[in-house]
């Protein structure tokens, strides 16, 4: 599953938010993702893809900068688990 | 300084009869049992007990799906009656902004706080084996979580506080946000109370105190029998209710339909047992009351009672009743709503004061269900039994809440009049 499907699916289920209207560009506060959102949208991820973050996730401004801030974590994390 | 009055201007209600206070109350004077068998089916083994589950309360519709998936079912019973009240007296509701009327506040009881949050929780950790929770079960947890959200949803900026009193909590609640009002530090306060007590845990633990209404499918809606002779216990209640208090002049002034006013607030500790009901401590909470509304036992002419339907509390309760009332007490209508609304614990003297004030505005008295006997040891007063008790004409009334751990709570209302 992609990261922006799962950002998609969450939001839509939490927010009502048409998924179609959640773009890379879209930024977190024309979503009204607040900083708690911030968070569980980040374990939400971290189950999906079942990896846990080791370090603290920057604030992106958008949903583009939140997708690469989250594949880069999960490529850390799987790289350190074979580790 | 003469004291400000207190109007209550608007009520909202979760209960298995929905929203509508009204509604609901029209039910309670037909004399209608809420109550039917519920079974949780959890490991090791299920539970099934008579309860009052609200099975049609669908929080997205209530509330909106946003706020419905950020709280616990106790939150959102808790909003989705203040919205209910809120409409109900004729305010409205802004988008949340941040910007606050630093004059409204809320003033929230619960006994329990968010129950499901934290079972759930346990339940993952140690049934599931999962060794992460979600981040938001901090915040869905909190015991201050409805009175939170209450304050945010409506823009409440004066005090937002959480009163923890067992059965009392609602009835605290209500009576410290009026204090606010009539010593003039707000001119409005959202009060009330909300409790989920169907969670397995807590249904097991009351279950183990032995002082749960059995019965089974048939049985259940007249399982409570508050002051019968046969009453095995109280029955286990989720729910809300909220009442809107309003200065009088204020409430006036934007044109309020004024439903009753609340003239007294008496609250003390028993200071003796845990759970055992103590005679004197509930007879000086009611004198505190009636002296706080400047009237005298004299002027009583309705009593919700707390009436829980145990063996000991009951009679002692009467017993209070008799203390207070003396020579009068044979013509004082009683009645125990719980027999049909359930024991709803930190929302009970919220759903009570409210059942309250619409006796007082519609001039008829609620029964207590399930009634055809009166135990010995509760007789004294005038049950109000068979059906509502109408035109009587009364004027003040008093709600009642005393709560395990010794902490008693009593209400005062009078019809609301110009004077």
């Amino acid at each position: 599953m992609e990261t922006l499907t799962v950002i998609r699916e969450f939001l839509h289920d939490r927010l009502e938010v048409d998924p179609a209207a959640i773009q890379p560009e879209t930024t977190l506060e024309e979503l009204k993702i607040d900083s708690l959102l911030l968070v569980e949208l980040i374990f939400e991820c971290e189950e999906k893809f079942s990896v846990i973050f080791e370090r603290d996730v920057p604030t992106p401004k958008n949903i583009g900068e939140l997708i690469t801030i989250v594949d880069t974590f999960i490529a850390e994390a799987r790289t350190a688990k074979q580790g | 300084m003469t004291a400000r009055r207190v109007a209550v201007t608007g009520l909202g209600v979760v209960s298995p009869a929905g929203l509508d206070a009204r509604s609901m109350f029209g039910r309670l004077l037909d004399g209608e049992s809420f109550v039917r068998l519920h079974t949780i089916d959890q490991p090791p083994r299920p539970i099934t007990q008579p309860a009052i589950h609200c099975a049609d309360f669908n929080a997205d519709a209530a509330i909106g799906r946003p706020l419905a998936s950020s709280t616990d079912r106790s939150v959102q019973m808790a909003l989705a009656a203040c919205f209910e009240a809120w409409k109900d007296a004729g305010l409205e509701r802004s988008p949340v902004t941040g910007a606050g009327n630093p004059e409204h506040g809320v003033s929230w009881g619960s006994a329990l706080g968010s129950t499901t949050t934290w079972e759930r929780g346990y339940k993952e950790m140690w049934q599931n084996g999962r060794d992460r929770l979600p981040p938001l079960s901090v915040v869905l947890g909190m015991s201050n979580a409805a009175a939170s959200h209450i304050s945010i949803q409506l823009g409440l900026g004066n005090a937002s506080l959480t009163y923890v009193a067992a059965c009392a909590s609602a009835a605290a609640a209500i009576g410290e946000g009026y204090k606010r009002i009539r010593n003039g530090e707000a001119t409005l306060m959202v009060t009330g109370g909300s409790d989920v007590p169907l969670a397995y845990a807590v249904m097991k633990a009351w279950d183990a105190l032995r002082v749960v209404a059995l019965g089974d499918e048939d049985s259940a809606p007249g399982c409570c029998r508050p002051f019968h002779p046969g009453r095995s216990g109280l029955v286990l209640g989720e729910g809300a209710a909220t009442l809107i208090l309003e200065e009088w002049e204020h409430a006036r002034a934007r044109g309020a339909t004024i439903l009753a006013e609340l003239v007294g607030y008496g609250t003390c500790s028993d200071h003796s047992h845990l759970v055992r009901p103590d005679r004197d401590g509930q007879v000086r909470a009611m004198r505190l009351a009636l002296d706080d509304a400047g009237l005298s036992p004299d002027d009583v002419d309705y009593v919700n009672a707390h009436g829980t339907a145990t063996i000991e509390g009951d009679a002692i309760e009467v017993d209070s009743l008799r203390t207070l009332f003396g020579a009068r007490a044979a013509e004082v209508p009683v009645s125990a709503t719980k027999s049909m609304h359930g024991h709803l614990m930190g929302a009970a003297g919220a759903i009570e004061a409210l059942s309250t004030v619409l006796a007082l505005h519609r001039d008829a008295l609620p029964p207590t269900a399930n009634l055809d006997t009166i135990d010995p040891a509760c007789q004294g007063v005038r049950h109000i039994i068979g059906g509502a008790l109408r035109n009587s004409g009364a004027r003040v009334a008093l709600s009642n809440s005393f709560a395990f751990g010794g902490c008693n709570a009593v209400l005062a209302f009078r019809k609301a009049e110009a004077h």
